[in-house]
């Protein structure tokens, strides 16, 4: 991850700060920055959203490909999840540098979705065993100031709310060949149901105290962090602990319910978020990159 | 383009047959007792057969097995780093590598690592840097290689193990043993130690409460070095989960101690009194 080098002294200052509920920036101690989502920014993609969290941004595009669906669950579809961190948001991520990186972002996301509930995959089936919808998921870094899995995490959600898959049906011909035809109507499309799908909140245990969306300054005060995806009924579909400390079991409960609590919160506001920006329509001004 | 009439090129893909049985893999029940004879809803980990010493090459190796799970892990190190950069100069580097052998699970693997593998080697390098005393190594780099032999269930669990075993046999200085126990929570009842099929079965009975979870534990300082779930749970199924793998950690403790005191015995013999 990149990071930044903080003196002895600026330590102390977040350590006691955060012991007192006051953050360097004014916040408290489970509140987030400001965040920013905008959906369909780029026209290539079936589905795809911009999500600015403070510094942070990143951009998700969704694609949907006709593939052969998994031997051992034939009417299923499935999701690819990539995450790639590009080399602008750090010099650190130049050439092969930011692989690692994506890596652990990816494998967490394919944790995160490896559940029945978060997306109706047999929604994803086209006829059973031989052709299914699959989404490729792909994530884009274009800035890094810290708390990237929540960052990702809320702009899936809005990129798969975004995403039309266009209606196909199967076509028998008199050999009994399977042809498949898209409709001819551009918006005769499915939509998914979002409404199970997770947010991953982080949680950086400082001092003895835990924060949530940390900045990078705070995580180089942090020697271990816990990372928990939250349905909005409140059920745990990952948890992780990264970073080179050790964590107490009784701390780890505790971020454990903060986290539970700080994630069931997120969803309400951002569906109606969601939803508000998809009732604008066409009369919605697109803000874009430089916005 | 001429095409070989002589020769039926089979496809190019290959599959194994397990995926073509007629009758679908029997669903384990989600009550009463587990096919191995465990009890559900109890701390039953597998009996553990440890050993240390066996690669005479390697600064420190173990060997565990768990039921069918073999594992076995070599340490190198310390060792002088290429790399020397300001963190460098203050305390030593870890690096974990895990890999399945081929022929370790159901259907053959590639030597070449999969993502699976990195995230295992990930896991595993978070579970045990907490526990290494490496500001004691500036500069130096101490390399832990885990190969799996046969995966029967619970292999992050039983690779932090040996692996912490291999490096207290290397006489790498650190402030506990690193113990993994995972459990798969199933509806309402749990089995800890699960086997390869109790954690790839689903069950289709219960919908809510699926899913595994691995702790890595130092039990003398009561910490959690390391923490990994997926699936879907509530929060409290998690807690107590949590707590149950806790106890399987303890569990396991008296064993690997004993096994680590025979390994030094059998190096460094006491003096006879005469």
């Amino acid at each position: 991850m990149a990071t930044v080098q903080v003196s002895e002294a600026e330590k102390v200052y977040i350590l006691h700060g955060i012991r007192d509920d006051l953050r360097v920036d004014g916040r408290g101690c489970e509140d987030y920055r400001h965040m920013e989502i905008e959906t369909d920014v780029v026209s290539n993609t079936d589905g795809s959203a911009k999500v600015t969290l403070g510094h942070t941004a990143v951009l998700v595009g969704v694609k949907a490909d006709i593939g052969k669906p998994r031997p051992m669950v034939p009417n299923e579809g499935y999701f690819e999840f990539f995450v790639d961190c590009s080399a602008n948001a750090t010099p650190e991520f130049e050439g092969r540098g930011g692989e690692e990186l994506g890596t652990e972002l990816s494998n967490t996301l394919y944790k995160v979705f490896n559940n029945k509930h978060s997306v109706d995959l047999k929604s994803l089936c086209i006829s059973a065993g031989e052709h299914c919808w699959v989404l490729y998921v792909d994530v884009l870094l274009l800035q890094c100031d810290g708390n990237l899995y929540d960052a990702i995490s809320v702009a899936i959600k809005a990129a798969l709310f975004n995403t039309k898959i266009p209606r196909v049906h199967i076509s028998a011909d008199e050999e009994g060949v399977k042809e498949i035809e898209l409709s001819d109507d551009p918006y005769d499309c499915m939509r998914l149901n979002v409404e199970n799908v997770p947010c991953i909140v982080t949680l950086c245990k400082v001092g003895h105290r835990h924060v949530v969306d940390a900045t990078l300054q705070e995580k180089a005060c942090s020697v271990a962090s816990l990372i928990i995806s939250v349905t909005h009924k409140g059920t745990v579909t990952c948890t992780r602990k990264v970073g080179g400390g050790s964590l107490d079991p009784e701390s780890i409960f505790e971020m454990t319910e903060a986290g539970k609590r700080v994630g069931k919160a997120l969803h309400a506001p951002l569906m109606k978020l969601l939803q508000q920006e998809e009732s604008l329509g066409k009369t919605r001004q697109k803000v874009g990159f430089l916005g | 383009m001429p095409t070989d009439t002589k020769r039926v090129r089979g496809p190019e893909v290959s599959q194994s047959p397990s995926l073509f049985l007629c009758k679908p893999a029997a669903v384990l029940p989600s009550q009463g007792p587990r096919a191995d004879g465990r009890q559900r809803d109890q701390v039953d980990v597998r009996p553990v057969f440890v050993r240390c010493g066996l690669v005479s090459q390697a600064k420190g190796s173990a060997y565990i097995e768990a039921g069918n799970t073999k594992l076995m892990c070599c340490v190198y190190g310390p060792r002088e780093t290429e790399r020397k950069d300001e963190t460098d100069m203050k305390c030593g580097r870890l690096t974990t590598d895990m890999r399945f052998a081929p022929f370790s699970c159901l259907e053959r693997g590639s030597w070449i690592q999969g993502s699976q593998d990195k995230d295992l080697s990930l896991m595993l390098h978070e579970s045990l840097q907490p526990a290494v005393c490496l500001n004691k190594y500036p500069r130096s780099q101490i390399e832990v290689n885990v190969m799996v032999l046969e995966n029967s269930g619970s292999v992050l669990a039983h690779a932090v193990t040996c692996a912490s075993l291999a490096l207290a046999d290397a006489g790498i200085e650190m402030y506990d043993l690193v113990l993994g126990c995972s459990i798969r929570q199933d509806g309402v009842s749990y089995v800890v130690d699960p086997s390869y099929m109790e954690e790839n079965s689903c069950s289709s009975a219960s919908s809510h409460n699926q899913g595994g979870l691995t702790v890595a534990f130092l039990p003398s300082l009561n910490q959690i070095s390391g923490l990994q779930s997926d699936g879907e749970m509530t929060e409290e199924t998690l807690a107590a989960g949590v707590r149950t793998c806790i106890e399987g950690c303890y569990k396991l403790y008296p064993v690997i101690q004993q096994a680590l005191a025979k390994a030094v015995r059998r190096a460094a013999p006491p003096p006879s009194e005469s």
